[in-house]
């Protein structure tokens, strides 16, 4: 089931009304899509944050507006602490959406147990699927696999109805050999005390031009 | 060893001021944790390594350490004993020039606890604050 946003008009726009509403705690945001006109809302940044650790694409908006709506965007702070604010987008029930969803990896790798080390490459995955089947994330057992082995994006198993749009081939975890910890000195520039190349510098032996 | 650029467009740079908040290089892109800095700041080269050797030791192959910090700019000093002038000293270190909110480390393939004990010893090295964050959501 979708969460549900209680929002509120906003009428006073601009920098400074923005960050008083969000001292009151309260994260703006804008709705828009389906041609209609965009409304702009302030949301509780308690239900937003919520909605959003719980990973939900679509929630229901109630309050100075009814409608169900897709989180296009969210603006974070410099930290990734905050929101600062929301991208809402008008949708259907059965409308086909463009969303990323995450990846998520369960059980224990036998490879692991062969020297390997479990590498989740790809964390997120770009799928089209319609709004009322988006799932809140997509699951990849990995018990099945051995060193050497990968799971690739057209391997996961996709909601009903819904489609890759990253590139099939995108590994998305594998087993590998641990990398080998890097030894002291060893083809780093630098290491002989030297310093780094200039470009377009002279080089040693060179003439000075000139006068 | 230290890292350090193999090729530079000038030997010597001015100091510069660091100004504001990361604005890149700010979320956890390749592992499932990472180390962030809350202060802005130079790292220099020996401390990125003295900071890779703590978590890598700890982490012993388990998981998989990123480092995302990288030491482009060189800093400058006179030898000691060294009258006034003469011009600008020579390069003695390399640093990487740090904003708050940069993520400096990352790890994958470890459990949240084990990545809160690695980044403590690895934190010990930093001369930022820093703290540990996760992946935002998608």
């Amino acid at each position: 089931m979708a969460d549900t946003l209680n929002v509120a008009l906003r009428e006073q726009l601009g920098t400074n009304r923005t960050r008083q509403l969000r001292r009151t705690g309260q994260v703006p945001a804008i709705l828009y899509g389906h041609g209609e006109k965009s409304v702009n809302l302030s949301i509780s940044i308690a239900e937003v944050n919520s909605a959003i650790r719980r990973g939900s694409k679509v929630v229901d908006i109630r309050g100075a507006v009814s409608d169900s709506a897709l989180i296009r965007d969210i603006q974070w702070d410099a930290f990734g602490s905050t929101i600062l604010h929301l991208d809402l987008t008008r949708v259907s029930a059965d409308e086909k959406v463009h969303v990323t969803v995450p990846v998520e990896l369960r059980g224990e790798a036998p490879g692991v147990r062969e020297g390997g080390v479990v590498e989740h490459v790809t964390h997120e995955i770009e799928i089209e699927c319609a709004a009322n089947a988006l799932p809140e994330k997509l699951v990849v057992s990995v018990n099945e696999l051995h060193m050497g082995q990968s799971v690739v994006a057209s391997d996961l198993e996709l909601p009903e109805g819904a489609s890759l749009l990253s590139d099939a081939d995108a590994v998305i975890v594998h087993v590998v050999e641990p990398v080998p910890e890097e030894t002291e000195g060893a083809d780093v520039p630098g290491a002989d005390g030297t310093e780094p190349e200039v470009i377009g510098g002279r080089k040693e032996g060179e003439e000075e031009g000139g006068e | 060893m230290a890292l350090m650029p193999k090729r530079v467009k000038h030997r010597k740079s001015q100091r510069g001021r660091i100004k504001g908040n990361a604005t890149r290089g700010n979320k956890v892109v390749f592992g499932d944790f990472g180390l962030q800095s809350l202060e802005g700041g130079w790292i220099k080269a020996q401390t990125i390594e003295a900071g890779r050797i703590a978590a890598q030791q700890y982490i012993r192959g388990e998981g998989r350490l990123y480092v995302r910090l990288f030491p482009h700019r060189s800093i400058t000093s006179t030898p000691l004993e060294t009258r006034m002038g003469k011009g600008k000293g020579e390069p003695e270190a390399w640093v990487a020039t740090v904003r708050p909110g940069t993520v400096l480390y990352e790890l994958g393939g470890v459990t949240e606890d084990q990545a809160k004990v690695c980044f403590a010893r690895l934190a010990h090295k930093m001369p930022v604050r820093v703290r540990l964050v996760r992946r935002r959501p998608a």
